[in-house]
């Protein structure tokens, strides 16, 4: 390109933008360690020594569960994310490794769970997990978000496993080794950077979902971060320290996540926008 | 019509070179084709003379106009790419069309253009179909074809062919010579094969490592390189080089001792002095024929090729420098055997210790 | 070799194929598809089935065909509170499609400039929002408008336009369009990045050709770069649609269940839950709750039908 005008203003215009995607959580970092002073007198100023406080933390772990909540967060995602991978992968590869009669129905069977909102049949889930009494258990959150995740995790997988050389599986299959083996540790070890791009369609959603903790697990200590942060700060809304804490707590690990695995995930996320 | 022009071209990203101080001159009508391993920056010097590259120093002039500050559109210029990107979602017709709407050309006239077009390169029946319904020939034609309809001053390729098979790639390289001939328009053509260099050409550019090393005609560089790279580069198989040193030297007429014989001719005067180490290279092809004023070279030979019309004879002579002998088809030479291939003295090449051709100049 | 693999079946092997299903295309498929099936599939299904019934104080059940529509329907107590959710719900829509969209069609166009110093880092910040919660996202933002901590109003006068504050989030004419644009902030990442992986993987060649071919910056977008996105955007636009007509967190989180002020912010997600679980005046029925959500599914299922034989077939995907 001989003629590129504006670079500077193209940068202007992403550096704007980032200011204002990146503005309000930085604020809510900030002003969570002020004092409720500081907090109205001078809401874009960083804390310093006078204004620094710790007090809206100390509230926040005094009146409610928040480590409780958040492992319960943590045990949700981890135990749907590696269940998925799991079973996710082995669907997968039954649906793309082997012709079988009802495969293409099969597939399409599956799909339906990418378009059509799991949510939808809350009136159902929550019956049935009364009767199976699971309501108010982390496991009743498990068995919904495998459910929700799995299309789109047979899905990413599948094409994933389609790219790989169908030698190495037949190679195998001249050794004589067992399907099962050939899959578990041929094909399973192989699509390992397939799990990123798994992770985030599945992971975040997951971490990030308020309706089903609302209706499924509301209560008796198992509330996941997102719902306990809505309660406390249902609670608690006068209380701008310890609303602003509560807050970053719900956003600090998150963030560092983010940050410390964002390469992945971006690059997850592209990669499976190709398709 | 128009000639092309290049003056003390550079060109860098950052810190690294990838060309310095081109010149050169395109006569209108020429068909130049550059030549050069891959990297050697032959595709960004077309690219610049396109304008899609901007330079970092010195001046390209198109029709004896400066156009450094121009836009490919205006420069009177086509550009034939390698990937041929075709336009997916329009027909062959819109495709070679696209560039015309631009141009402001009147509607019947640009109809006109493309049907003729299409009529030369025998694209009529396939002026509704997507890039994608076409062969790898006939997309080629069509981004041709593009080239064509805006009726530019000067043709620009790169590397057009490689993306075909051998056949086709053979048939596409005379229709593109007729094309040369019968537009007789400016081409300059970008290629790293010496065979597409040699037959298109009516003079090859040889680039290496962002300079350029020899301009002339494709028989010119064949018989005349002016250094080792220019003798490696053109000619298959490559032409061998065995090391040698001059024995005696009575002005321009010298004595040149190598692989244990020795062969005196001519050279520049005082290009090289007793003792001086050199390179003589011999083309394989040249090395069958044995001769009055001829020395000859034995080795053992490590393997032959058939090639039916001719045979190659791979062997390490006792100086142990390994050379290629073109030999005759019918060749009872066989691996473990000894060969001595006959050496016309007019057929060697002598390169000083800097590279450089130390033979008079002939033209 | 006892197993059999799909392409093997009919010429290798000792088993016939049609005699028994091979166990391991069984083994490997069955957990996905029990929990699948269990968990999505039946629900759904049953949610439907649910919606033909009615049911009273004692739970006991009974068939009622399709008078829960009607009732949704036509019904002044329901239909009013439907149509309204259901007319909220375009307009979110409306709203994301045209601002979310764009903007995420404008970054990626910009990231996607060749040679583009610290395009990496503007992705993954301006991405960042995303991977938050709605219902974090809803409190800050709840916070930054909210006029007694004042962040909005002062950042508004330092550059001028103090005069435009008002409670956005709390006044009817207004609040929509906050919450909107609220979740339009939240989710202008995605859509930046499907359009620029989409983007990138138009040939370089393709846009000199373009650029030799005489077409300036801006009918190279339209002509060349805008077509072969086109089926890009049509997914962009399946998946925001499917998200907008699903959305509950936003609104539960910033305005509650009754998504006030006076329903003006309610949309089919908030309206649902209303109806399942109910709210302070009316207690919740499971059956219209399955009602509304297979309204909901109804309007999905035509929207990603249009999708699919209206878009999707005509958009043809290039490969470069």
């Amino acid at each position: 390109m001989t003629i590129r005008p504006g670079r500077i203003a193209v940068h202007i215009a992403l550096i704007l933008y980032t200011i204002l995607a990146l503005g309000p959580i930085f604020l809510i970092l900030i002003n969570a360690f002020k004092t409720r002073r500081a907090i109205f007198a001078d809401p874009l100023g960083l804390p310093n020594g006078q204004t620094w406080t710790t007090i809206g933390f100390d509230r926040v772990f005094a009146n409610s569960d928040f480590g409780l909540y958040f492992f319960n967060s943590l045990t949700v995602t981890i135990v749907s994310l590696v269940l998925i991978v799991l079973i996710g992968a082995m669907a997968a590869w039954a649906l793309t490794e082997y012709r079988f009669r009802g495969n293409t129905i099969l597939s399409l069977y599956l799909a339906i769970g990418i378009m059509v909102p799991i949510r939808l049949g809350s009136v159902s889930i929550l019956r049935m997990m009364v009767e199976l009494n699971l309501v108010n258990t982390l496991t009743a959150l498990i068995l919904v978000y495998v459910a929700q995740g799995l299309p789109l995790a047979i899905l990413i997988l599948g094409e994933f496993i389609q790219q790989i050389p169908k030698d190495l599986r037949d190679a195998a299959r001249c050794d004589g080794v067992s399907e099962y083996r050939i899959f578990f540790s041929i094909i399973l070890p192989l699509i390992s950077p397939a799990i990123a791009t798994v992770a985030v369609f599945t992971m975040v959603p997951v971490w990030n979902d308020l309706w089903f903790p609302l209706i499924l697990a509301p209560g008796d200590g198992k509330q996941t971060i997102t719902l306990g942060v809505q309660q406390f700060i249902g609670q608690y809304v006068t209380d701008w320290n310890a609303v602003l804490a509560s807050l970053t707590l719900a956003i600090a690990p998150v963030l560092a996540l983010y940050l410390l695995f964002s390469r992945y995930l971006v690059r997850g996320l592209t990669a499976g926008a190709v398709k | 019509m128009a000639d092309v022009s290049l003056h003390g071209v550079a060109k860098s990203f950052g810190a690294t070179e990838i060309l310095r101080d081109i010149n050169l001159s395109v006569d209108d009508g020429e068909f130049v084709v550059f030549v050069g391993p891959s990297g050697c920056g032959k595709s960004t010097l077309l690219r610049i003379i396109a304008g899609l590259e901007s330079v970092s120093g010195g001046e390209i002039r198109i029709d004896k106009k400066r156009v450094n500050e121009l836009p490919p559109a205006d420069r009177k210029i086509a550009m034939v790419f390698q990937s041929y990107a075709l336009y997916p979602h329009m027909n062959v017709y819109k495709n070679m069309a696209f560039g015309l709407k631009f141009a402001k050309t009147h509607k019947a006239e640009a109809d006109r253009r493309v049907r003729q077009a299409a009529e030369i390169l025998k694209l009529t029946p396939l002026l509704d179909r997507k890039p994608r319904e076409l062969s790898g020939g006939q997309r080629q034609r069509v981004a041709i074809g593009r080239a064509i309809v805006r009726n530019p001053s000067v043709f620009l390729f790169d590397e057009p062919l490689s993306n075909l098979d051998a056949a086709l790639r053979v048939n596409t390289r005379l229709e593109i010579a007729k094309l040369h001939r019968d537009l007789g328009a400016t081409m300059i053509y970008v290629t790293h094969d010496q065979v597409e260099a040699m037959t298109l050409a009516s003079k090859i550019v040889v680039l290496n490592q962002g300079r350029i090393e020899q301009v002339g005609a494709p028989l010119e560089l064949y018989r005349s390189p002016r250094n080792l790279f220019v003798a490696g580069f053109i000619g298959s198989p490559r032409m061998n080089f065995i090391k040698g040193q001059v024995l005696r030297a009575e002005g321009s007429n010298v004595t040149i001792g190598f692989a244990g014989t020795e062969a005196t001719l001519d050279v520049r005067p005082g290009s090289v002095n007793p003792g001086d180490h050199v390179t003589v290279g011999i083309r394989p092809e040249h090395m069958e024929a044995g001769g009055a004023e001829s020395t000859s070279l034995r080795g053992t030979i490590d393997a032959v090729e058939q090639l039916g019309e001719s045979s190659y004879v791979y062997m390490r002579l006792a100086s142990g420098d390994d050379v290629i002998v073109r030999a005759p088809g019918e060749t009872e030479a066989t691996p473990g055997g000894t060969y001595t291939a006959h050496v016309p003295t007019r057929a060697l090449h002598i390169f000083d210790a800097a590279g450089l051709s130390v033979l008079p100049d002939q033209s | 070799m006892t197993d059999l693999t799909a392409s093997h079946v009919q010429s290798t092997d000792v088993v016939p194929a049609r005699s028994r299903f091979p166990i391991h295309i069984v083994v490997f498929l069955a957990p996905a598809l029990a929990i699948y099936t269990l968990f999505s599939i039946y629900p759904l299904v049953d949610t439907i089935r649910l919606s033909l019934y009615t049911g009273d104080e004692t739970g006991a059940r009974s068939f009622v065909g399709l008078q829960n529509f009607s009732t949704l329907l036509t019904d002044p107590n329901w239909s009013g509170q439907f149509w309204n959710a259901f007319t909220n719900n375009l307009i979110f829509f409306a709203i994301h499609m045209v601002v979310q969209n764009g903007i995420g069609l404008g970054l990626a166009m910009l990231l996607s400039l060749p040679r583009l110093t610290g395009g990496s880092v503007y992705r993954t910040l301006i991405f960042l929002p995303t991977m938050l919660s709605v219902v974090i996202i809803g409190f800050i933002w709840q916070l930054m408008l909210n006029p007694l901590w004042g962040i909005a109003p002062s950042l508004l006068k330092a550059v001028g336009l103090g005069s435009l504050f008002g409670p956005w989030l709390g006044q009817e004419s207004t609040a929509l369009l906050t919450v909107s644009l609220i979740s339009v902030w939240q989710f202008v990442g995605i859509p930046m990045m499907l359009i620029y992986a989409a983007l990138l993987n138009i040939p370089d060649d393709l846009l000199d050709a373009a650029t030799v071919d005489g077409a300036g910056p801006f009918s190279v977008f339209w002509f060349v770069r805008l077509p072969l996105i086109l089926p890009t955007l049509g997914v962009v636009s399946i998946l925001t649609f499917v998200a907008n007509f699903n959305a509950f967190d936003l609104i539960y989180a910033i305005k509650g269940a009754l998504a006030g002020p006076n329903f003006s912010t309610d949309i089919l997600g908030t309206f649902f839950y209303r109806t399942f679980f109910g709210f302070q005046l009316q207690v919740g029925s499971p059956t219209m709750g399955a009602a509304v959500a297979t309204a909901m599914l109804v309007i999905i299922l035509i929207g990603v039908l249009i999708y699919l034989f209206g878009v999707q077939r005509r958009l043809q995907r290039h490969t470069f």
